[in-house]
């Protein structure tokens, strides 16, 4: 293998595939950078057997080839390169590849691309097409939701439904639920119910560039994978067996009060009260103050017997009798976070009974949360 | 500081004046409550005749009927002894809202707005509680709580016969000290076996002995608590009556009425200290982050050791096996135990994330809460645990305390 590759390009494709590197694997290979010449591009590929994901970027190949090495070795290594061209050798009999740039030579040994698990070229044809935006912005609001309780395998995933050209994502992890459903440009003309890890998913919006493309997800039969692929990206992820729970049965029909208030206020006062609240439990107290005329308040509390305590008043439209609820205060964050529109409505029935927060205007999001209780 | 009116009550051989209520046929016969003596069992509380034959609380039961072979032995029922506390509770705070119980048949008082004085009010108390109740008490009065608490010791050692005391013992203000003179060491608060021997040796028996002795030198021989002693046999507490007795923790031990070394049994008795911990808790609606345990070796010796859960709990099964944990951290196979104790501290009221639909976890929370309401109903051996009722498996039993 003889390659000429950019330092930006090279730096960049390493940066994306090293998130699917596992260092401390018992399989040495799996620490390791697979480099392969592909189709006139240099192909990077990394896999932890749960997540894997390869990265093409442009090259002058002179010699086909393929070698991995160390991941750390090349990512550390082609970090303090110059913004220049670098020239990739392989010596095959030793292994080793060699990195040349301007007058810095480097020879890193490797570990025969054989041993590297496989990665078995994607039927397009069959996928289904996504845009990367609306599909980045489902992921946001959803994966978050999921949990990362090792022993609830099913609640580490994100649903992903597909009837028609419609597509609903759906994350729990036993105590809230985000759901967000989105309209495809065209029908996929199919059905599919199936459970991706957040992690993944959460991986797949960070590595795949913004900008008017589209990504292409793909369910081999009976590989018990989903593949997710751009022009210059593919993200292989292990499919998560099991029944995610009947989340349609979990969303309240009915509330006894709706507030309506800004989301960036509500946002604020909850990032105050969690400097108070994360070191007792993360409980903050709201109270839902309702007026005549709609114009009510919420008062957002937070106290810890060693910190101190937090006190917010933010301004509101409450229809309906006044509560006082009480919320893990990371998750009201972590919901409010993600809303886009200025305005949110929290529907509430009782303080042990499960709240609803909307985004006002949007009915394409739902987030369900349960409150803490005493007692 | 205006002069406080403190009374201290004490219900008069509580357990027994209740047994004595449930079972006429007991009055003025000499029994014990308490545990069987085959069981290892102990003396928890006893009559006034049995007192008579030198029966003492806290004596082992075997040797209580030794002292008296016709000594009657009743299983104590503390459920009933707890309703019938509340209620006595209940009528002294009629009187004063600012009421520290101490324990389930003591309370002090703080009387200072009401204008009729202590002799009047204990007597008042007494009658009343008497008449509604049917249970006899003893008070003892004073400015404060340390010579409230004495006087009412007194009053009850000074009373002769076969019945309760029903003693009143009043202490005039100013007359603390002088009231005080003439009593032991061991009388005042925090001095014990230990601290009154070396008073002895030092020449100081009686509490006039140790109000006049030099601070200075108390503060050399026992540190700060010296100034503290001498202040007490002087007669001077300003501690007020704690309304809130804030629990900082919750604790159950056992005393082996024989060193124990066996593991088998040592982890079942931990498995039931950990269920009494963890319903005590459920029964103050509270949850504990950190699980204690206490162990002392037959030298008196003693070991504890904690750990902090990452979640508070109210739950018998993670407090035991966090309790087993450590249990097996600071023993060794073979070593005889003779007290092992299991506590929780870090306690705060329960706010539990809800779930939105149910996990195994608030299964057991349910267990449990339909588990407790069946005690509170029919009594704690009412409903237990399979692996509890092993066959043949004779439960170890002896001194229990709770903290």
């Amino acid at each position: 293998m003889k390659v000429s590759v950019s330092q930006q390009h090279l730096a960049h494709g390493l940066g994306i595939v090293s998130r699917a590197v596992a260092p401390r694997s018992t399989l040495p290979v799996l620490a390791n950078v697979l480099i392969a010449t592909d189709e006139g591009r240099l192909r990077l590929s990394a896999t932890n057997l749960e997540m894997g994901i390869s990265c093409w970027v442009p090259a002058e190949i002179s010699e086909e080839g393929a070698i991995t090495v160390p991941a750390r070795t090349i990512s550390d290594l082609v970090a303090t390169l110059p913004n220049d061209k670098v020239v990739l050798t392989l010596d095959e009999r030793s292994m080793t590849l060699n990195v040349r740039s301007g007058q810095s030579v480097t020879d890193i040994k490797g570990i025969d691309p054989q041993e590297f698990p496989p990665m078995p070229p994607v039927d397009l044809e069959d996928g289904v097409e996504l845009n990367v935006a609306d599909f980045k912005e489902m992921i946001q609001q959803v994966a978050f939701s999921a949990s990362v309780d090792e022993a609830r395998p099913v609640l580490q995933g994100v649903l992903l439904s597909l009837a028609g050209s419609e597509l609903v994502m759906a994350a729990t992890d036993g105590f809230r639920i985000s759901i967000k459903k989105s309209v495809l440009s065209s029908s996929a003309g199919k059905s599919l119910n199936v459970i991706i890890p957040a992690r993944a998913l959460t991986e797949l919006s960070r590595i795949v560039a913004d900008g008017g493309q589209m990504i292409t997800m793909h369910i081999p039969r009976d590989r018990g994978q989903v593949i997710f692929h751009t022009k210059d990206i593919e993200l292989v992820s292990q499919i998560i067996d099991g029944n995610f729970p009947d989340y349609k049965v979990i969303v309240p029909r009915t509330f006894k009060t709706r507030t309506v208030t800004s989301a960036a206020g509500l946002l604020k006062a909850c990032k105050q009260a969690e400097i108070i609240a994360r070191e007792s439990n993360n409980i903050v107290r709201l109270n839902i103050l309702s007026n005549s005329d709609q114009i009510g308040t919420v008062e957002v509390s937070a106290q810890s017997e060693e910190t101190g305590t937090n006190e917010n008043k933010v301004d509101a439209t409450v229809d309906g009798p006044g509560l006082a609820i009480a919320f893990n205060v990371r998750f009201l964050r972590e919901v409010l976070e993600v809303i886009k529109s200025p305005n949110i409505s929290l529907e509430t029935n009782m303080n042990n009974t499960p709240g609803v927060i909307r985004p006002l205007g949007d009915d394409s999001y739902v987030h369900v949360i349960m409150p803490m209780h005493m007692g | 500081m205006a002069v406080r009116k403190i009374l201290h009550i004490d219900l008069d051989a509580f357990f027994c004046s209740v047994e004595e209520q449930m079972n006429p046929a007991l009055r003025g016969k000499a029994f014990a409550v308490g545990g069987r003596p085959d069981q290892r069992g102990v003396v928890a509380s006893c009559s006034y005749p049995a007192r008579k034959a030198g029966i003492r609380s806290a004596m082992p039961m075997s040797q209580a009927l030794r002292l008296l072979p016709a000594l009657i032995v009743v299983p104590a029922r503390h459920h009933e002894y707890g309703k019938r506390s509340d209620a006595v509770m209940a009528i002294l705070r009629n009187w004063t809202p600012i009421l520290e119980q101490v324990s389930v048949d003591e309370a002090f008082l703080d009387l200072s707005d009401l204008p009729e004085d202590l002799e009047t009010l204990a007597k008042k108390i007494q009658t009343e509680v008497q008449q509604k109740t049917g249970l006899p008490c003893s008070l003892g009065g004073a400015v404060n709580k340390l010579v409230a608490k004495i006087a009412n010791d007194v009053g009850k050692s000074r009373s002769a016969g076969n019945g309760p005391p029903r003693a009143i013992l009043i202490v005039p203000p100013g007359k603390e000290a002088e009231f005080l003179a003439p009593l032991p060491v061991k009388t005042i608060w925090g001095i014990g076996d230990k601290t009154a021997n070396r008073l002895a040796e030092l020449g100081i028996k009686t509490a006039s002995q140790l109000a006049a002795a030099d601070e200075e030198f108390l503060i050399s021989q026992f540190g700060k608590f010296g100034r503290m002693m001498k202040q007490s046999a002087a007669g001077h507490d300003d501690s007020p009556v704690m309304v809130e007795h804030a629990v900082k923790s919750i604790s159950q031990e056992i005393t082996f009425e024989r060193d124990l070394a066996d593991r088998e049994r040592l982890i079942q008795t931990l498995h039931d200290l950990s269920a009494q911990v963890a319903f005590r808790l459920r029964s103050n609606s509270l949850e504990g982050s950190t699980v204690r345990i206490k162990i002392r070796w037959p030298d008196f010796s003693t070991h504890t050791r904690q750990v902090t859960l990452a979640q508070a709990t109210c739950q018998d099964g993670v407090i035991f096996s966090t309790a087993c944990g450590l249990f097996d951290s600071i023993w060794a196979p073979g070593r005889p135990v003779r007290l092992i104790g299991v506590g929780v501290s870090g306690l705060q009221t329960p706010f539990r994330q809800l779930p939105l639909w149910d996990s195994m976890d608030e299964k057991e929370r349910r267990l449990l809460t339909a588990v407790d309401e069946v005690r509170e109903k029919f009594g704690k051996t009412a409903i237990q645990r399979g692996d509890q009722l092993k066959p043949g498996f004779s439960h170890p039993d002896g001194k229990r305390g709770q903290h």
